[in-house]
């Protein structure tokens, strides 16, 4: 019992870890952008599916982590300058497009990669004695790439310019504007660095899930979640939020058949929506 | 100074309202009489269009209590409010953009029946037309009934905006900075129509074009850092010291 | 004053016309066709549910798709498990959505914007989570097979085996839906959709309890969402809880869309034409959702109107 616990809670967090990176990037593209955009699940996807070419191509998983998500920074790059730019003043519009956004990538993959689902395999097989089991180490590992990525996604909105300048877009757009701050370009790159992140999460869980083209679908829902939970511009709520609800999920998993988990977490969502529609740390 | 009787339309007591810890409106106390135009003025952030929104329902008194034909209104909905005879413009032109000057007027001339049959021809709904078409004429618009809102100039719209307010047949009207963004000799037009208009309707005016609240107004309040300065007539406020202190900073 | 009354003709003239030609359809073509056809008016029925809330109220939800499943539902399981007939089964498959959409709508009214557009995903989630997992009432994934009784009309017994019947059953009733949407949205009713639509503070200011008459739009559209999944299951004598997946809500988003959001003719035609597309794409490419994908972002682009938007001069 003890151990079921354990692993759970360690899989909550590692799990939580995962949908955080998700969740900031989904919060930056909305914080900045006010673009909701439906796509970030295919985005996170892509990340997986990349990621699995790079795999079966070199065999390197620690390459794919690099060269994954700069590949989906490049599709979000031609995303927001081909079809976004023109609609991002218009929230309803920009919902509907992104969910064809969605479409076209989803079955693109499926096109291309296929409809089985791949594993692919973890390139650190160890194991760590937890109670009377054992935890692969490979979690644990991801769980940290995961806090770097944040790491270095804070020293970069707080120590760079670039950051400055979203930063600044974010707080008040018209004053950026009329400070030179090129508003355009940081909302392209603004929307580059959320699907990169959002392809960052879906190499980490490519070796913990199957990598199949829909796997973007069920993620989204839960990172939108995440995000309006954790209160829309507040990035520190969302990391939070994400390791929260998955611990929740994670744990009550054990005591309850998961889909009754997940029904009583949406509905908690719903309660939270009504309640405190700005988020439980939301202003 | 708060009027007595049978003729006082609108009251406020004490009303109070805060924004997380900035004080809108402190302690504001006024009386309307019936027929009455009484213009709302004070400098920028005095809390003129707060006071408005609270007429309206748009927010919520903190504090103290709004009256309207001796009935206690402070906690309705706007859409209640509306029912009881109070109507708003705004400063910033807020009308249904996508529809046409017709249908916008429908909308606020139909707003006072009880019952919207899903089956109905709304033509077979002769008085509400007639209302329509007679607020079109008094607006002068008519000529535009068929032009989109969006397509219509800026003073147009602005006289729309009131002809809406005034389809629901309100026994209050509360004017937020009609002649906002006009130039003097458009806000003179504007004014000249607005009278046309007008039937006696009782007035809450909020404006910064002194001429207009000099021409248009019965009484006087205002406002400063959300209280009440001084009340009275034009030519009182005019000669008033601190008033003009107030304006000119001093 | 002819022009008056010649204006007045077009559309009963139009609409005969085109009732006329549908009815004849079966005598030319053969049984797969009028199966298609049977699925394409279903849908329009699904789509133009969407747009009254949509492109009328201008409430966006991705989360239509839970009515539509609940309808499938609705008929399935009381033909199935409890022995009633067709008729309370389609009865049913307006009730029962209904009632969810008034539960439903209740709480989302209060949202605006993107709140709004996920709790109403949200609700269809958990739907589709119950619906999944509580085979035993629904079958879960896999559905229900059921026979659908005949129809007692009293005047008539219609066989719903018969291909040609069931055409004609749903043609009828996509057509009175449809008579009745628009008359809807032409009443006095619909006039203050409308009004919500354009501007929802102005609304609520001129006296609409705002909320009162999103909930009705909401309840509305779910009970002919409902209806429309009620026909489907009875054409298909197949109920699933794949149904009930939110995802399937973009069906009628991107009909409405690219047909023309706020025209009911539009989400019909979009129908028509994206699934048609879909139809004869099928044969070359596996992945048709992606040629419906570029549809939609291309109109959202080029036409964010839509088809019969457009030609109604419109620029949305």
């Amino acid at each position: 019992m003890a151990s079921n616990l354990a692993v759970a809670v360690l899989n909550g967090i590692v799990w939580g870890m995962i949908m955080a990176l998700i969740a900031l990037g989904l919060n930056l593209i909305f914080g900045l952008l006010h673009i909701i955009n439906m796509a970030h699940g295919a985005l996170y996807m892509l990340g997986a599916v990349f990621s699995w070419y790079v795999i079966e191509l070199t065999g390197n998983y620690w390459l794919a982590l690099i060269v994954a998500p700069l590949g989906v920074g490049l599709v979000g790059l031609a995303l927001e300058r081909g079809i976004l730019r023109t609609i991002e003043d218009q929230p309803v519009v920009t919902i509907i497009c992104t969910f064809g956004i969605m479409l076209v990538l989803q079955q693109l993959v499926l096109t291309y990669f296929g409809g089985t689902a791949c594993r692919i395999a973890l390139p650190i097989p160890w194991r760590i004695p937890l109670f009377d089991l054992q935890y692969p180490v490979m979690r644990i590992v991801i769980a940290a790439i995961s806090a770097a990525v944040m790491g270095t996604l804070w020293l970069f909105l707080n120590r760079t310019r670039y950051g400055l300048w979203m930063r600044a877009v974010v707080q008040d757009r018209e004053m950026a504007v009329a400070l030179g701050i090129p508003v355009h370009k940081v909302y392209m790159w603004t929307f580059v660095l959320g699907s990169v992140l959002a392809a960052f999460s879906g190499v980490l869980a490519a070796p913990i899930v199957c990598v199949d083209f829909m796997m973007g679908r069920e993620i989204l829902i839960m990172a939108f979640i995440i995000v309006i939970v954790g209160g829309m511009g507040n990035l520190w709520g969302s990391v939070v939020t994400a390791v929260m609800i998955s611990l929740i999920h994670g744990v009550g998993s054990i005591f309850v058949v998961p889909s009754t988990a997940t029904v009583f977490s949406l509905g908690f969502m719903i309660l939270v929506l009504l309640v405190r529609p700005q988020g439980l740390f939301g202003e | 100074m708060p009027a007595s009787g049978a003729d006082v339309l609108l009251t406020l007591e004490k009303v109070c309202k805060s924004f997380g810890g900035l004080m809108a409106v402190n302690y504001v106390s006024l009386s309307v009489r019936k027929g009455e135009l009484r213009a709302l003025i004070g400098p920028n952030g005095a809390g003129k269009t707060t006071l408005l929104n609270l007429i309206s329902g748009i927010h919520t008194a903190t504090a103290g209590r709004i009256l309207f034909k001796g009935e206690d209104i402070t906690l309705l909905s706007p859409d209640r409010i509306s029912h009881r005879g109070i109507s708003r413009t705004f400063q910033i032109t807020s009308l249904f953009s996508g529809l046409t000057v017709y249908e916008n007027i429908w909308a606020a001339a139909q707003s006072r029946k009880r019952f919207f049959n899903p089956l109905a021809r709304p033509e077979r709904w002769a008085d509400v037309r007639e209302k329509t078409e007679e607020m079109l004429e008094l607006t002068g618009l008519a000529g535009k009934a068929g032009t989109v809102c969006s397509e219509l100039s800026y003073g147009d719209q602005r006289i729309l905006e009131m002809g809406i307010a005034l389809s629901t047949d309100p026994e209050l009207l509360l004017l937020d900075e009609p002649t906002a963004g006009l130039s003097t000799q458009e806000s003179m037009t504007l004014v000249r129509r607005m009278r046309a208009m007008l039937r006696g309707q009782t007035i809450v005016l909020v404006e910064h074009d002194m001429g207009v609240v000099m021409e248009l107004s019965d009484m006087l309040t205002v406002l400063h850092y959300g209280e009440v300065l001084v009340e009275g007539t034009p030519a009182e406020i005019m000669a008033n010291d601190e008033v003009r202190r107030v304006y000119l900073g001093t | 004053m002819l022009l008056d009354k010649w204006k007045g003709a077009a559309f009963p003239l139009a609409f005969g016309f085109l009732m006329a030609v549908l009815a004849a359809v079966p005598f030319f073509v053969d049984l797969f066709y009028q199966t298609f056809l049977t699925e394409i008016l279903v849908w329009s029925l699904f789509a133009i549910s969407f747009d009254l809330i949509f492109g009328y109220v201008g409430l966006l939800s991705f989360g239509q798709a839970l009515f539509f499943g609940l309808g499938g539902y609705a008929v399935a399981i009381p033909v199935l498990k409890l022995g009633l007939g067709t008729g309370s089964g389609l009865l049913l498959s307006v009730a029962v959505p209904a009632a969810f959409a008034a539960f439903v709508g209740f709480f989302s009214v209060r949202l605006t914007g993107i709140h709004f557009v996920i709790i109403t995903i949200i609700f269809a989630l958990i739907g589709s989570t119950v619906g999944e997992t509580w085979t035993s009432l629904t079958g879960g994934a896999d559905g229900l097979v059921f026979m659908a009784p005949p129809l007692d009309l009293g005047v008539a017994k219609l066989d719903l085996m018969d291909i040609r019947t069931t055409y004609y059953l749903v043609l009828a009733i996509v057509a009175l839906s449809y008579l009745f949407l628009r008359r809807m949205v032409r009443s006095p009713l619909g006039k203050v959709f409308v009004a919500i639509r354009e501007n929802e503070e102005r609304a609520r200011l001129i006296g609409y309890d705002v909320r009162r008459y999103k909930l009705l739009a909401f309840v509305i559209a779910g009970g002919l969402s409902g209806l429309a999944g009620g026909l489907y299951s009875l054409s298909l004598k197949y109920a699933s809880a794949t149904f009930l997946h939110w995802s399937v809500s973009g069906h009628a988003v991107v009909y409405t869309i690219v047909g023309g959001a706020g025209t009911l003719v539009g989400p019909m035609l979009g129908a028509g034409l994206i699934m048609s597309l879909e139809h004869y794409l099928v044969k070359l490419l596996q992945a048709t959702d992606l040629v419906v994908g570029a549809v939609l972002i291309s109109t959202l682009l080029l036409a964010p109107m839509g088809i019969v938007g457009f030609l109604l001069g419109r620029r949305k």
